[in-house]
């Protein structure tokens, strides 16, 4: 068992385990950063909209 | 070692065990009482007292054959799904069947009166001290007894592992629970929809705000790369196992690489499911349901947030009892870690729609690959369609026919004995699962580190947060009040 898939990638935990300590670093995407970013930004700004919804129509009885 | 990859097929008989028991229970609206015999586990200081019957038109019967029948119901019922299900029928039954005893023996042994009587009880049981954990303390029980097996016996742990199945029983028992609640909501419908829909609203908040900070995080700070990074961060952020699993699918990941996480994600599940609860009893016995929206939003995966919900509704009303003199109805804060989990469960399917999307045509286009959505769909959690179920219907009938009441409260009372027990099993099993050697294995560390910086560093109190936001000053009504 050599712990390879048919492309050469490693499949097992043991293969696994020396891929994660030598793992190389990749640069972040323009699409992962605007990923991050609206994702942080539609958060923060649902937040008003979702908490005045909840408020005005499922008020605390 | 090769990996098998996880099959998803015990989300369907969860859903099919949950609706035969609710359709059982049912048979009360036709004036068959034909689940009334099964085993309630009471508050006792003499062990004669310990077992009854749940319904009183089977007060006669003798509490072992109460309990006896139903032993051999579950481990019927769960041996004929497991057996349908293609497992191997030989070596779950025996292991279940022990699971289910010993469920029972912690069960009773946390409803001894000096760990389970409330300050309002004690009187009746002659006592002028207790713990006052409430009968949940069970649950502590099992999960202890499960860790020390699991951790200990490791011979005894392999043993009863084709049984162990945590997400099977708590998903079983969500179903359930969904009956109950939907009598509790018939009598308070305007705090249900408040639930409803500050669940919902807490769960988009968390999810954008979590994901994205632990991508972050893991891209820059903890150098995964993206195959890992995106896993991970469902696994810590939301739902664990589930969602590590059907974000590896989105991006198609190998399937080793959600089993890793998932594998982090359990034990720290433990981690938190020991200490939160106590934590909401200390800080928010005032505000009852943000504790349970935090426990929803904060303890990964679906069985140990569940859990976590059940211990912090029995710990907080001790608490509120003796403290502020109030009895908060039970159920409600269970009930609303566990609307915040579902509307998590079916926001993952949301979610890893959008990141199969920006992974096909934007970070890994391949030639002629399409978006995964035949496996996302297959992953969608089957379970939260049958609590839905069960909750509309009941609530349905409650709304409907005032005359019915009566007999749904004891319906959803019986289907609360297998609710209680599917929680126990499902403390056992994840103390059985919670293998803490992981943490040691070999390449293992760094994702542990990433998973405990996020998650105690800033994971469980944007959860908090979210919840005080959402939940402060919600409720839940008061017994006599």
């Amino acid at each position: 068992m050599t712990g390879m898939d048919e492309q050469g990638h490693p499949e097992t935990e043991e293969a696994m385990a020396g891929e994660l300590k030598h793992m190389v670093s990749e640069p972040l995407l323009p699409v992962e950063k605007a990923l991050i970013a609206v994702s942080l930004l539609l958060g923060l700004g649902l937040l008003g909209l979702l908490l005045w919804v909840s408020r005005t129509f499922f008020p605390a009885p | 070692m090769r990996m098998k990859h996880p099959t998803h097929s015990e989300d369907g008989w969860a859903v099919l065990v949950g609706l035969i028991l609710f359709a059982l229970t049912m048979t009360l609206l036709g004036g068959i009482d034909s689940l009334g015999w099964v085993v309630v586990v009471r508050e006792w200081t003499a062990l004669e007292h310990a077992l009854a019957p749940v319904s009183p038109a089977y007060a006669s019967l003798a509490p072992v054959v109460s309990l006896v029948g139903t032993f051999f119901l579950m481990v019927g019922l769960f041996s004929l799904a497991a057996w349908l299900m293609g497992r191997e029928v030989r070596s779950f039954v025996p292991a279940f069947a022990v699971l289910v005893a010993v469920s029972y023996a912690c069960l009773v042994a946390g409803h001894h009166a000096w760990i389970a009587a409330t300050p309002d009880k004690r009187a009746a049981h002659g006592l002028s001290w207790s713990m006052g954990l409430t009968g949940e303390a069970g649950y502590i029980f099992a999960l202890a007894a499960g860790l020390v097996v699991g951790n200990c016996l490791p011979r005894w742990a392999a043993w009863l592992k084709p049984a162990a199945r945590p997400e099977w029983f708590v998903k079983t028992a969500i179903v359930i629970l969904g009956a109950a609640l939907g009598v509790k909501a018939a009598g308070a419908t305007r705090l249900a929809s408040a639930v409803l829909f500050r669940g919902f609203a807490a769960i988009v908040e968390a999810y954008l705000i979590y994901w994205a900070l632990v991508y972050l995080l893991a891209r820059t700070v903890f150098k995964f790369s993206r195959e890992w990074a995106a896993p991970l961060a469902s696994g810590i952020s939301i739902c664990g196992v589930s969602a590590a699993i059907t974000t590896g699918a989105a991006i198609r990941a190998r399937p080793v690489v959600p089993i890793m996480v998932s594998s982090l994600v359990v034990i720290f599940a433990v981690v938190e499911l020991l200490v939160l609860p106590w934590l909401a009893q200390a800080c928010l016995y005032h505000e009852p349901l943000v504790a349970g929206a935090w426990m929803g939003l904060a303890v990964k995966t679906d069985g140990a947030a569940v859990a976590s919900g059940a211990i912090t509704d029995a710990l907080i009303r001790s608490r509120a009892q003796a403290d502020l003199g109030l009895t908060y109805e039970e159920g409600w804060i269970v009930g609303t870690a566990t609307t915040v989990k579902m509307f998590i469960d079916v926001f993952i399917g949301i979610w890893a729609v959008i990141l199969s999307l920006i992974w096909v045509y934007r970070i890994d286009p391949r030639p002629g690959a399409t978006l995964p959505l035949g496996e996302i769909g297959r992953r969608f959690p089957k379970f939260v369609v049958g609590y839905f179920l069960t909750f509309l219907v009941v609530l349905t009938l409650c709304l409907t026919e005032q005359g019915w009441l009566a007999p749904l409260t004891l319906a959803a009372r019986e289907a609360d004995v297998f609710r209680t027990l599917l929680f126990t099993l499902t403390f056992l099993a994840i103390g059985l699962e919670a293998d803490f050697r992981r943490l040691w294995a070999e390449g293992v560390g760094r994702l542990a580190v990433a998973y405990v910086v996020s998650l105690f560093g800033f994971i469980i109190w944007i959860g908090l947060a979210i919840s005080w936001i959402f939940f402060q000053g919600v409720q839940p009504p008061t017994v006599g009040g």
